[in-house]
């Protein structure tokens, strides 16, 4: 029975659903309407968990950190200058291992100030050992929350659950709320093998010398890698028992024969599904949707871009000096195939500007009428610009 | 004549069978002579099995816990040096939530709690989080190297805080981080001191017998950073409270309610000589008698504003405190 | 090769595989160490020890320990001139522990309990040594010679075993039944006492030597000194001694109205206090000081101190730095003396001379004078191993040399303490030796026993406590022979035994296991090999000695390591 919410309002029962025993929150705009339901839960007695209202991001993701150690199911959610306040706590969960799950509501980082959405917080903290899980709608932002405690404690990782601020979060839609018995079937109650008990006390956090510290970052590494497979048994496991089906790694929709392909991660996918039906006259291209950023699914893409001739990437970010993030992966992932297709990468977005619908055909007559694009900011109106900046 | 003392029982089998809890064992790495991990085993030994540790960054943590070794007996975890009471707090929040009664303590130096994990300590008292946070406040940044804190005293001399032609160490004072602490309106917190372990075995007890955040100092010595040797870290940790350089206090919801009595003040000179980072200020100079006379006039200040002066013999004050018995256990 | 944890975790208590034992350049060892009480009891009493037992509540094992020295605790603890007080290294702290009244209280508790001494009788046929004089020195000899399982002959001039003991201490300084108990049990252990035996008249020395492997001489010395004052002797002279000595066993007192008695021992001053009793003026006159904190050591009159401040409540007058220089006489009749100020000073050959000064004379009306200036030997039946010296020339183990087999020792011995302590001692020491010697063992090495110094003690840890006020006798009181001093309770004398500093012996007061940084002291539930509770773990000590400088009672010492 579908239910018309708001895409927080969604994740807080989503949450709650998935009985966490610590909540940690510090406020931070557009995160705040999740942890804000989440408070609503537990203070008319439907959610019994610590709600912990923290001081900082800092000292959120640290009070996760903690209570999962302790052996309690925690969560909690950012944004932002938040995630990057959260950096070095996030950089030590998953270096410990540990099995905690978060909500990104991506947002623009400052300066200059935007409290809109992109993608570039999350982007920020790629290399910090998280699973990163990119939804589309609220619909699978609610589903892979769920998920997203079952990856994190099967592989003992943590999970970030990222949705686009403002655009997923703060939008009123009809979705689908799954039932208790649904989410308990599903997810165990919370188990977790490293758990500080006075009765086995073991010693977390240690001090790791060059002998050792290679193998641990290789087995950090190679956990993530096999995490794909946690991933797309989640998404296969949750679709057999909902009905509801993202792709694991990523999803493609589209002509089989199409030549062209446009890959994209949060939201903009949605903008591009519309877009497809709004002009038919457009050429044939396959919506690659990149669910998981992190472990970033090379062989998976590698299958889904196999015929293509162009690929564009669409993203929300980017390394300045550098270019664009999950455009440089995509790039050097494809560069194995024999046939690799062309690679245009564009950030398309920033800050939360809108993105029209009719940007769909703009990008595709630009990947077929030029050479590649290493990167553009697409929809930057460069005039704007004194003529040194440009 | 010396002799080796030996027992019939292996030593292995000896340590096993201590009749005390163990918190801390054997084969840690802290320097000769440590106040620190004096300190922690006191601690810790005191708060008994029932609990687990959350441990700021710094030297215990480096010295406990070199992979795939550590000598704590106790569920410990260190996480980043500036989160430990967030830390604290999300352990404690588990347990509660598990209906637990196992009890969290927290862990730091003095640059982990006046300095970078202040924020986090202030904010686990302010949520009235059920944890006793330690401190082992040895006075500067040893673990980097001896780098100045805001806990390290006026005049001392740090590698961030030389004496010079210009300089005569640190130039501002140590942070009264028990005021700001006890401003919180927690229901505990203490000072103690190394030299002291009796009293520090009470403090925890009682810090521990407290539902709520609870806040326990411990003067701790570093031989190496305050230039004193090994052997002589109980009596400088005494010698500090003995001239009422670091009082040894208690304030329960802010106020003050005991004080270990001074039954006569040393003079602050007696405690700075042994320590080469206050060598400075034995030298023959205007700059350095003036320094001294500060330093004295600080002692002097916290024996009135604390009223340390004792005004008979008690039992329990600077001098009888840890008076031995014969048979021992003292402490229990 | 170690497998890598998921995040690094380690398990706990592993740092035991780390052995920081191989940072150490220096060692922690117990280091059992005399304490001064001890090493100043000239009867080899270890004070310290059975301070700690007592402490521990095991009294009769107290008892026993300063039996293993000293067979008369219930005397010395109440006549001995408690040279351990002197040392006690808590003297220097406030007060030095009431050693005496332990001792007392514990020699009295012996006899009240009838505590067996720690003896077994010597084999039937076991070897026989002689001991001739039942004094202090040859009590404790026989005691001890019967402890190492001789056979003993004890020899006595008098009916009464006790030598000076009985003649020459007044009983309100020692009560008879004290006496009379403590050495009646201790000749009851198998001591074969043979009374009024004179050496010289009933048995000759030779005689003695052919049915004993040896012989132990401790006459005492009975023979007063000659006295004159440049030439002149009042008429109805007596010694100090003989007039002690007809009190003591008679009661009587010379008829006199006042009296100067010349010499500083505790004859001249247990005289002047008699006298006072039969209601007489008495005056002491010495060449030394009076004893008290100004007073030169080689320079304070011999008596006790303590009875001296009795003396002088009771009203004895003192003249210190004071010698005779002239008799007044009406005929042969003393009606007073004429004093000068006098001091012992250097001669330029380094000895020392009485020099007294001119101008300062002064005259003390009185008419009797009693010199108390000691007493030599009597050689009866000993001429041989005296050699006409007034005294026995012999070694610290009592041997007199070019005699074989025989010894010497108590007030006979030249460089005597004159004191009951002093002949204990000898007498333990020569029983040792004679052991020894019928063993055909060698001496052991004159050991200098060193008492650990006070520096060594941490006095932070020992809490200030008055010592015990022993009660004593209206002044008023003092008329006849009713003991002075009338001891401690059991809590007082408890409470001395625990203000013990207990030097150089490791009291189990857990400071070094509670103080070590790296849980490198281990306790244990039963003594280690060197009777303390702790064992070092070599393996971890760092060698920081944090616990010597925390031991309070100086039990820890350092020592290099290559």
């Amino acid at each position: 029975m579908p239910q018309a919410l708001e895409g927080s309002q969604a994740i807080a029962q989503a949450v709650a659903l998935c009985r966490p025993e610590v909540v940690a929150a510090y406020p931070i705009t557009p995160q705040t309407h999740i942890v804000e339901n989440i408070a609503k839960l537990v203070a008319d007695g439907k959610l019994n968990c610590e709600m912990v209202s923290v001081e900082s991001e800092f000292s959120a993701a640290s009070v996760v950190l903690g209570a999962v150690a302790a052996g309690s199911r925690a969560y909690t959610a950012s944004a932002s200058q938040g995630i990057l306040l959260m950096a070095e706590v996030l950089y030590n969960i998953a270096g410990l291992r540990i099995p905690a799950v978060m909500t990104c509501a991506n947002r623009a980082v400052a300066a200059p100030l935007s409290i809109w959405n992109d993608q570039q917080d999350s982007m920020a903290v790629r290399d910090a050992g998280w699973i990163q899980l990119y939804c589309a709608d609220n619909q699978e932002a609610v589903d892979t929350t769920i998920q997203a405690f079952r990856i994190a404690e099967r592989c003992e990782l943590p999970v970030m659950v990222c949705m686009d601020g403002f655009t997923l979060t703060h939008t009123l839609e009809p979705l689908e709320v799954p039932s208790q018995e649904q989410v308990d079937g599903f997810l165990p109650p919370f188990s977790f093998a490293r758990t500080l008990d006075p009765r086995s006390p073991i010693s977390v956090g240690t001090l790791v010398d060059p002998n050792y510290y290679s193998e641990a970052r290789h087995s950090h590494h190679h956990a993530l890698l096999r995490a794909q497979e946690e991933i797309i048994a989640a998404a296969d496991d949750w679709g057999q028992l909902s009905g509801r089906h993202y792709g694991g790694l990523l999803q493609v929709d589209g002509p089989e024969d199409a030549r062209l392909g446009i890959l994209t991660l949060g939201s903009v996918l949605g903008t591009l599904a519309d877009a497809r039906e709004e002009y038919p006259e457009a050429p044939a291209a396959k919506l690659i949707k990149l669910r998981s950023f992190r472990p970033f699914p090379v062989e998976a893409l590698q299958q889904a871009c196999a015929g293509l001739s162009d690929l564009i990437v669409l993203e929300r970010a980017l390394s300045p000096g550098g270019g664009g993030i999950v455009g440089a992966e995509v790039r050097a992932a494809l560069s194995e195939l024999p046939d690799a297709p062309r690679v245009h990468n564009f950030a398309v977005g920033l800050g939360g500007r809108d993105v029209p619908l009719d940007i769909y055909p703009r990008l595709l007559a630009a990947a077929q009428s030029s050479g590649p694009t290493r990167f553009a900011i697409f929809d930057a109106e460069l005039d704007r610009l004194p003529e040194g900046d440009r | 004549m010396s002799t080796v003392s030996e027992t019939t029982i292996p030593i292995a089998e000896l340590r096993r069978s201590q009749l005390r809890f163990r918190g801390l064992e054997a084969g840690h790495r802290a320097c000769q002579g440590c106040g620190q991990a004096l300190a922690a085993r006191l601690v810790t030994e005191a708060a008994g099995p029932d609990v687990m540790i959350a441990n700021a960054t710094g030297c215990l943590e480096i010295f406990t816990t070199p992979w795939p070794q550590s000598a704590w007996r106790l569920p410990w975890m260190h996480s980043l040096f500036e989160n430990t009471g967030a830390l604290a707090s999300g352990m404690e929040a588990a347990l509660k939530a598990q209906g637990k009664s196992t009890k969290v303590l927290a862990f730091g130096g003095d640059g982990g709690t006046f300095d970078i994990g202040f924020q986090a300590l202030s904010g686990m008292l302010e949520r009235g989080h059920n944890v006793l946070y330690v401190c082992y406040d040895n006075e500067a940044y040893m673990n980097t190297g001896i780098q100045r804190s805001s806990s390290t005293p006026h005049a001392a001399v740090t590698t961030t805080s030389p004496s010079g032609k210009a300089r005569m160490g640190k130039r501002h004072l140590k942070k009264d981080i028990i005021s700001i602490i006890a401003a919180h309106h927690i229901p505990y917190a203490a000072t103690a001191s190394a030299a002291y372990p009796s009293d520090i075995r009470k403090k925890v007890r009682r810090a521990l017998a407290i539902e709520g955040p609870t806040f326990l100092l411990i003067h701790s010595p570093c031989p190496l950073g305050w230039g004193h040797d090994g052997s002589q870290t109980v009596e400088v940790a005494r010698l500090a409270v003995q001239c009422g350089l670091f009082p040894l206090i208690e304030l329960e919801r802010g106020e003050l309610t005991s004080v270990m009595p001074l039954r006569s003040a040393r003079p602050v000179k007696d405690y700075l000589k042994p320590q080469q980072r206050f060598r400075h200020l034995f030298q023959d100079d205007t700059r350095a008698a003036q320094e001294l006379e500060h330093l004295q006039a600080l002692a002097d200040h916290n024996i009135e504003v604390y009223g340390l002066r004792g005004t008979n013999a008690d039992p329990l004050d600077s001098d009888g405190a840890d008076t031995v018995r014969r048979g021992g256990m003292r402490w229990a | 090769m170690t497998i890598y944890t998921r995040g690094g975790f380690a398990l706990p208590g592993t740092s035991v595989e780390f052995k920081t034992g191989s940072w150490r350049l220096q060692r922690p060892l117990h280091w059992h160490r005399d304490a001064p009480c001890h090493t100043a009891c000239p009867a080899g009493e270890d004070a310290q020890a059975y301070l700690a037992r007592f402490a521990e509540g095991r009294l009769q094992e107290a008892w026993e320990t300063i039996a293993g020295a000293n067979p008369l605790p219930a005397i010395t603890g109440r006549v001995c001139d408690h040279p351990c007080e002197s040392g006690c290294n808590r003297g220097m702290y406030d007060d030095p522990i009431a050693i005496h009244n332990v001792e007392r209280f514990l020699g009295d508790m012996a006899l009240s309990e009838g505590w067996a001494y720690p003896v077994t009788a010597p084999a039937r046929g076991a070897v026989r040594v002689a001991v001739v004089g039942a004094g202090p020195g040859g009590l404790s000899a026989a005691y001890h010679l019967f402890r190492r399982g001789y056979r003993v002959t004890l020899l006595d001039a008098l009916p009464e075993a006790g030598g000076t003991l009985r003649t020459a201490l007044p009983a309100y300084r020692l009560p008879r039944d004290i006496l009379e108990r403590e050495i009646e049990r201790l000749l009851a252990i198998g001591i074969t006492f043979l009374p009024q035996h004179m050496l010289g008249r009933d048995v000759s020395l030779e005689e003695l030597r052919a049915d004993h492997e040896a012989v132990f001489l401790a006459p005492g010395r009975q023979q007063s000194r000659e006295w004159s004052v440049q030439g002149s002797v009042p008429r109805d002279l007596h010694t100090g001694i003989e007039v002690l000595q007809d009190w003591i066993s008679m009661g009587s007192v010379p008829q006199v109205s006042s009296a100067a008695i010349v010499g500083g021992g505790n004859t001249a001053v247990d005289l002047a206090r008699i006298l006072r009793r039969a209601g007489a003026e008495a005056h002491v006159i010495t060449h030394n000081a009076l004893p008290g904190p100004d007073a030169q050591p080689d320079d304070m009159m011999a008596a006790l101190p303590r009875e001296v401040a009795q003396a002088m409540e009771e009203g004895v007058v003192f003249h210190e730095h004071r010698g005779i220089r002239r008799l007044i006489l009406r005929g042969e009749k003393v009606v007073g003396v004429e004093m000068v100020r006098m001091k012992k000073l250097r001669r330029p050959d380094g000895t020392l001379d009485r020099v007294g000064f001119e101008g300062t004379e002064t005259v003390l009306h009185v008419d009797q004078v009693i010199p108390a200036i000691g007493q030599d030997v009597a050689p009866d039946g000993m001429e041989g191993p005296l050699g006409r010296k007034p005294f026995f020339e012999t070694d610290a183990w009592g041997r007199v040399a070019g005699h074989d087999g025989i010894f010497a020792g108590g007030d006979a011995r030249f460089h005597s303490r004159g004191t009951v302590s002093g002949a204990v001692g000898d007498g333990r020491r020569a029983a040792e030796a004679i052991d020894r010697l019928l063993r055909g063992l060698a001496l052991p090495e004159e050991g200098t026993a060193e008492a650990i110094a006070f520096e060594k003690i941490n006095l932070h840890y020992y809490e200030h406590a008055p010592r015990a006020r022993e009660p004593v006798l209206p002044v008023e009181q003092r008329t006849g022979c009713q003991e002075i001093e009338r001891g401690l309770n059991s809590e007082q004398v408890a409470a001395e035994a625990a203000r013990c500093f207990s030097c150089g012996t490791c009291f189990a007061c857990d400071n070094c296991w509670t103080l070590c940084p790296d849980e490198a002291v281990l306790k244990t539930k039963e003594l280690a090999s060197d009777g303390s509770h702790y064992v070092f773990d070599y393996d971890y000590c760092k060698g920081c000695g944090l616990c010597v400088h925390e031991c309070p009672c100086g039990f820890i010492a350092m020592e290099d390591e290559i």
